[in-house]
């Protein structure tokens, strides 16, 4: 019976860990949305409100009408999905071609890549400033666009080459001899199975782009360049705090990312060797 | 099978030498890597020689002048490695301690485990800038919910923002947001460890806490010294979580990791040279770091 006993209780206090960890995860994030549709006669109280009978989605209104907030949200979309496109074009041909073909330093090439994924962003933040500014990309979305696509091509181009080798050159062959020319037999063959790893190289790149603060910091500087999180950091940063509105915009800003990385989820866990989630 | 998949195709009229192929086709991604990564890490060694500014044309060869300059630099150089020494291990060793704790409950069986998997990757999947705007909410002084919860159980009030206080903060955070890395890669080694393992220390009479470090910590070693070291790796070359919560200037002082310190070189005083220097330096001692801890990881495997 004591035994027994002593099961219960530790499964009880198990249970409790559990809890307690969920809400470490979670509430935060809760808080937030709590926030944001909260009037700010509850947001600013000494004694927080949890739940305010009187919700509404003025802060979202505010948000959109009352700042930039729309064109920000537009430049981080044009922006990611930019870089998202070249980023999913570079990185297939390359896998395909390292794949596929043999030819020498094949295996250095790949390595090598990878290697340069080790080079944290503050550390080329600074010659790669002076590099744009000396080819005027200061102040446009094409250098932002470089720069993500860049930092994502080491990771996306090893995780499609893990997809091509996956499929057997047999395929290719059969639709090469049904008069299908190579590239054809690559676009209608190859691709379409290696759908999984181009969706996953599409999210993750888009995240980079979606989350990056410290280049878009510094390669550019006019408003209507700005992307979400320095758009957002910005507002913060302008006035007195209007907390709700900020809480509508983190809320906005969360969700795409939120979204993409649950769909992506399985792909992170079984690259992370490969330094497939940096930061 | 690797030899089967390169076999070349049958052959359709003229022909480019297979290799040319393999060239042609990874040249755009080669080349981006080159210009964009491995060029500007160069370049910023050739800059660190020279003394430059960042709007202005000036530049001037001075060969180690900058490299002297930031030796010297106490106040500057010495005290950002220092805090950035304390703010990468600090937040480190927590994110593993963490980390590991959450990995190992999660391996448990019951109820609403999968959800819970879910969950704790949630902090993660938070944009660093709402990180950090959602923390100085959370954590506000007059109207936040932590500071409240922690004054009604008697703990007392934080300055979590004061000069005392505010690297714990900033190190609290960035454990908040980094840690599901560390419960991503033991994870999946935990699932992957035998059971036999287990029961056979059970019974030989090893209770929950020799278990684990006869058992879990042996079979971990190897993930372990990989997300160590890369979790190091990034908390020293940190930047955007510390800049987005404390900023340039007041508590920032406190926060000078480092990263920041690079940083308000090149686009605060405008010093690119230094900058550049700075990069050079903070790129030498990841190397050194890493150099060191494979060596004591190789005498570890020895004995």
């Amino acid at each position: 019976m004591n035994a027994r006993l002593k099961k219960i209780l530790s499964r009880i206090s198990f249970y409790i860990g559990v809890a307690t960890f969920a809400l470490f995860c979670g509430f935060p994030m809760i808080w937030m949305v709590l926030t944001s549709i909260k009037p700010d006669g509850d947001i600013l109280r000494a004694t927080p409100v949890f739940w305010s009978w009187d919700t509404h989605l003025d802060h979202y209104r505010n948000l959109f009408d009352q700042t930039d907030f729309l064109i920000y949200f537009v430049n981080s979309i044009t922006v990611a999905t930019s870089a998202t496109l070249l980023t999913i074009v570079i990185a297939t041909l390359a896998a395909y071609g390292i794949t596929r073909f043999r030819f020498t330093g094949r295996e250095y090439i790949a390595g090598g890549m990878l290697f340069t994924y080790m080079f944290a962003p503050i550390l080329i933040v600074v010659p790669f400033y002076i590099l744009m500014k000396n080819y005027g990309l200061i102040n446009t979305k094409l250098g932002l666009v470089l720069a993500y696509t860049t930092f994502s091509l080491p990771f996306s181009m090893w995780l499609l080459r893990s997809f091509f080798q996956s499929i057997p050159l047999d395929l290719e062959e059969a639709a090469m001899t049904d008069g299908a020319s190579r590239p054809q037999a690559v676009v209608r063959v190859i691709v379409p199975l290696a759908f999984p790893g181009v969706i996953a190289v599409s999210i993750f790149t888009f995240i980079v782009a979606w989350n990056d603060y410290l280049f878009a910091r510094v390669l550019t500087s006019a408003n209507d360049m700005k992307t979400l999180p320095i758009g957002m950091n910005d507002l913060y940063n302008a006035t007195i705090t209007d907390w709700g509105m900020m809480m509508a915009g983190g809320v906005v800003v969360t969700v795409p990312a939120l979204v993409f990385f649950i769909m992506i989820q399985r792909y992170l866990i079984s690259g992370w060797g490969a330094g497939a989630i940096k930061g | 099978m690797p030899t089967r998949q390169e076999a070349p195709l049958p052959s359709r009229g003229r022909r480019i030498p297979e290799h040319y192929w393999g060239y042609l086709l990874l040249a755009p991604a080669v080349a981006m890597v080159l210009a964009l990564i491995l060029y500007p890490v160069i370049y910023s060694g050739w800059l660190s020689f020279h003394f430059k500014h960042a709007y202005l044309p000036l530049q001037t060869f001075i060969g180690l002048e900058n490299y002297r300059e930031l030796l010297l630099d106490g106040d500057g150089f010495w005290r950002s490695v220092y805090l950035g020494a304390i703010y990468g291990f600090g937040s480190t060793i927590l994110q593993i301690i963490l980390g590991l704790s959450a990995a190992l409950m999660l391996n448990e069986s019951f109820f609403g485990k999968a959800l819970m998997r879910g969950v704790a990757l949630f902090p993660y999947m938070v944009p660093t800038v709402v990180v950090a705007i959602l923390m100085k909410w959370i954590l506000n002084d007059a109207y936040g919910i932590l500071p409240y919860v922690m004054d009604n159980l008697g703990i007392g009030r934080i300055l979590w923002f004061g000069s005392d206080w505010v690297m714990v903060t900033v190190i609290l955070v960035s454990t908040w947001t980094f840690f599901p890395f560390v419960v991503i890669g033991t994870l999946a080694r935990l699932q992957t460890i035998d059971p036999e393992l287990y029961s056979a220390a059970k019974v030989d009479g090893a209770g929950v806490i020799r278990r684990f470090w006869h058992v879990t910590l042996p079979q971990l070693a190897n993930v372990l010294f990989v997300v160590i070291l890369l979790r190091t790796m990034f908390m020293f070359t940190k930047f955007d979580v510390i800049w987005l919560i404390t900023g340039s200037g007041g508590i920032g002082f406190y926060t000078k990791t480092l990263p920041i310190h690079t940083f308000m070189k090149t686009f605060g005083e405008l010093q690119v040279g230094a900058g550049a220097a700075l990069s050079m330096m903070m790129f030498l001692m990841l190397v050194v770091f890493a150099l060191i801890y494979f060596k004591l990881y190789k005498r570890d495997e020895h004995i």
